[in-house]
């Protein structure tokens, strides 16, 4: 079997809004391998962004362990995380977010900004990164001339540019039609297939979780054990 | 940091109108920002010429407005240490329209024969020498006021006197040339006072004195200024370059003035630059939130963000001293009002401390608003929706 490369051990995040204080994760105990694609999903509220993020190290848990990539992601500081997420973690979002004013090269070779790498090497990576999702012809156009597809798949390629080792996806196809959630999730098929990227995709699309190896589900702030869905799902 | 430069401008670039209305006030405030200082260093900061350093000035204890016995001069002249001493009569008074600014010039009452001793810097050809000293009804005139007014020697001019109920019929006899205070007209003291009633006759605004040596100056001013002291009319003396001082002084505290001007003008910098970043990080909060989830730090995000104010004000900063420098290229050249505006020099050093002042300004105003932006938590700022 191959390495872990996520593991959680009853890991817990709770927001407090004043008086009250809401449970997004209880004691979650996840275990997800090199290679592996895995789709989180839940009814609305479940916690399975929680999850995401947690595991992205954007947020810091209320209580239980983490460890990414070898990493425990309680002993780094903020700017350690920073890089971190930098070198190994790409992320997609539901609402793409790239920088309007940048164009789909640049948003791509954004985050290579922040290696070592010489200009030349950085447009050569995101060149080829925009070719891998197939926007060979759309590297001077803007997110606003860009489809909701089209930009997603740009986010897509800023996510593989750094050739992370852990993709993650919040609802990745949650603003797409049909068609262009179908290019998107074959995409990362074949990122998990033939790059052996590691993909954890949180959806609320029984399509889209079909694309996943394997699925795990999520009901008011806990982690079913495998193989379990909630009632009247 | 070069390379966020692009992320930077583009972001600059965002709002095209406000980033432009920013520079602009910007601009408009750092030249008038870098006139005032461009002024404050010809008062106070230019040396004084050679010729200047030998010179005292001895004028009334109590202010310009008072006036000294004719028969001070005599009793200056044996004072160990003094070459010779002229007499330095400010004539006020009208040349043709007096609403024309272009009219107004410096008019002065000298001892003829000692202007070459005294003011060696006034280049004249000796003919035109002689025949300004040897004619009563002479005058010579600077050559940056002949050729704004067009005399030419053997021209007449008529003053009208303000100060002095007279009315002077004068004749050019010599254009002289110098560096500085080349747009003066100089007539002898004698046809003044020989013009004037019996009473008022015989009084001198200031006199001019020429040293063997500049570091008498401390002694001979005393020594002038004590030989007065029980006299009915005290004297001051000081260094031709403390009367220009005192002379502006006469004016207000200019330092004071030009100083809590700046003050306003930078303060007001600082107010236009902070409220345009505090509008564009207010718009970009979530994009914070995707730089961070990229792996900028906060100290990259606050550079990001602090970069883009400091491009603003440096570009305003940059036409403002391009400004600077063209006002007081056009003020050397106009005619010179209150002060001689020839010495209104731009030098590099000072363009250069302007902008960086104008840089400063920029990094300042978008701390505040950087800072709460770069270090807002990264699922807050992505929470933010536009
Ligand atoms: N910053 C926050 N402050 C307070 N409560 C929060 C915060 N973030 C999430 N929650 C709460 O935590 C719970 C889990 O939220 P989470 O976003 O993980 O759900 P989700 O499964 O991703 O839902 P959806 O499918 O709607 O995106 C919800 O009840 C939510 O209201
Ligand atoms: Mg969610």
């Amino acid at each position: 079997m191959s390495e872990v490369v996520i593991e959680t051990r009853n890991l817990t995040k709770r927001f407090s809004r004043g008086e009250q204080t809401v449970t997004a994760l209880r004691d979650a105990n996840l275990e997800v391998r090199r290679g592996d694609f895995l789709a989180l999903m839940g009814p609305s509220g479940s916690g399975k962004s929680t999850l995401l993020h947690l595991i992205a190290a954007m947020d810091r848990p209320t209580s239980g362990e983490i460890r990414v990539l070898g990493q425990d992601l309680a002993r780094m500081s903020d700017g350690e995380i920073a890089r971190w997420r930098n070198a190994h973690i790409g992320f997609v979002f539901q609402s793409f977010n790239l920088i309007p004013v940048l164009t789909a090269l640049e948003n791509v070779e954004l985050p290579l900004k922040l290696t070592r790498l010489s200009k030349a090497k950085r447009l050569e990576h995101a060149r080829r990164a925009l070719e891998l999702v197939g926007l060979a012809d759309r590297l001077r156009h803007t997110p606003r001339q860009l489809s909701g597809g089209q930009e997603q798949r740009v986010a897509i390629a800023r996510a593989i540019v750094t050739d992370p080792d852990l993709i993650l996806a919040d609802e990745p196809t949650g603003n797409l039609d049909a068609n262009s959630a179908r290019d998107a999730l074959t995409l990362l098929s074949r990122l998990n297939q033939e790059f052996g990227k590691t993909i954890v995709m949180v959806t609320h699309d029984p399509h889209a979780a079909r694309a996943a190896r394997y699925v795990r589900y999520l009901e008011k702030g806990e982690l079913l054990p495998d193989g379990q869905k909630p009632e009247d799902w | 940091m070069f390379r966020h430069f692009s992320l930077i401008w583009k972001s600059t670039l965002r709002n095209k109108r406000r980033t432009a209305l920013t520079v602009l006030s910007i601009a408009l405030s750092m030249s008038v920002l870098g006139l005032l200082m461009a002024i404050f260093n010809m008062f106070y900061n230019e040396g004084s010429s050679s010729a200047q350093a030998n010179r005292l000035i001895v004028r009334n204890r109590v202010s310009l407005a008072n006036v000294l016995p004719r028969s001070y001069q005599a009793r200056i002249a044996r004072v160990p240490g003094v070459k010779a001493v002229a007499i330095m009569q400010w004539f006020g008074g009208v040349y043709k329209d007096s609403r024309d600014t272009r009219n107004f010039f410096a008019r002065f009452a000298v001892d003829a024969d000692k202007v070459p001793l005294i003011y060696p810097e006034y280049q004249m050809p000796p003919d035109q020498l002689k025949a300004f000293v040897s004619e009563r009804t002479a005058c010579a005139v600077g050559n940056k006021l002949a050729s704004r007014l067009g005399f030419q020697v053997g021209d007449r001019v008529t003053l009208v006197g303000d100060i002095f109920p007279v009315t002077l019929e004068l004749t050019i006899r010599a254009i002289y040339t110098a560096e500085r205070d080349n747009e003066n007209l100089l007539f002898h003291y004698d046809y003044l006072n020989e013009s004037l009633e019996p009473a008022r006759r015989d009084f001198v605004g200031t006199f001019t004195i020429l040293m063997d040596s500049p570091e008498d100056a401390p002694r001979i001013a005393q020594a002038v200024d004590a030989m007065f002291r029980n006299s009915p009319y005290q004297t001051k003396t000081e260094t031709e370059r403390q009367f220009e001082l005192s002379f502006l002084a006469f004016l207000g505290n200019v330092k004071a003035f030009l100083g809590s001007i700046s003050a306003a003008i930078m303060f007001t910098i600082l107010l236009v630059s902070g409220n345009t970043m505090a509008m564009s990080v207010r718009e970009r909060i979530r994009e914070v939130g995707i730089l961070k989830t990229l792996g900028f730090t906060n100290g990259k995000v606050l550079a990001v963000l602090m970069g883009e104010s400091l491009v603003i004000s440096l570009l305003g900063g940059l036409i403002g001293m391009t400004l600077t420098a063209m006002i007081c290229a056009g003020l050397r050249e106009a005619p010179s009002l209150f002060t001689d505006m020839s010495r209104l020099a731009t030098p590099w050093w000072l363009l250069g401390a302007c902008l960086a002042v104008a840089g400063c300004i920029g990094l300042i105003s978008s701390l505040i608003p950087a800072w709460s932006a770069a270090r807002r938590p990264i699922l807050e700022s992505l929470r933010v929706t536009d």
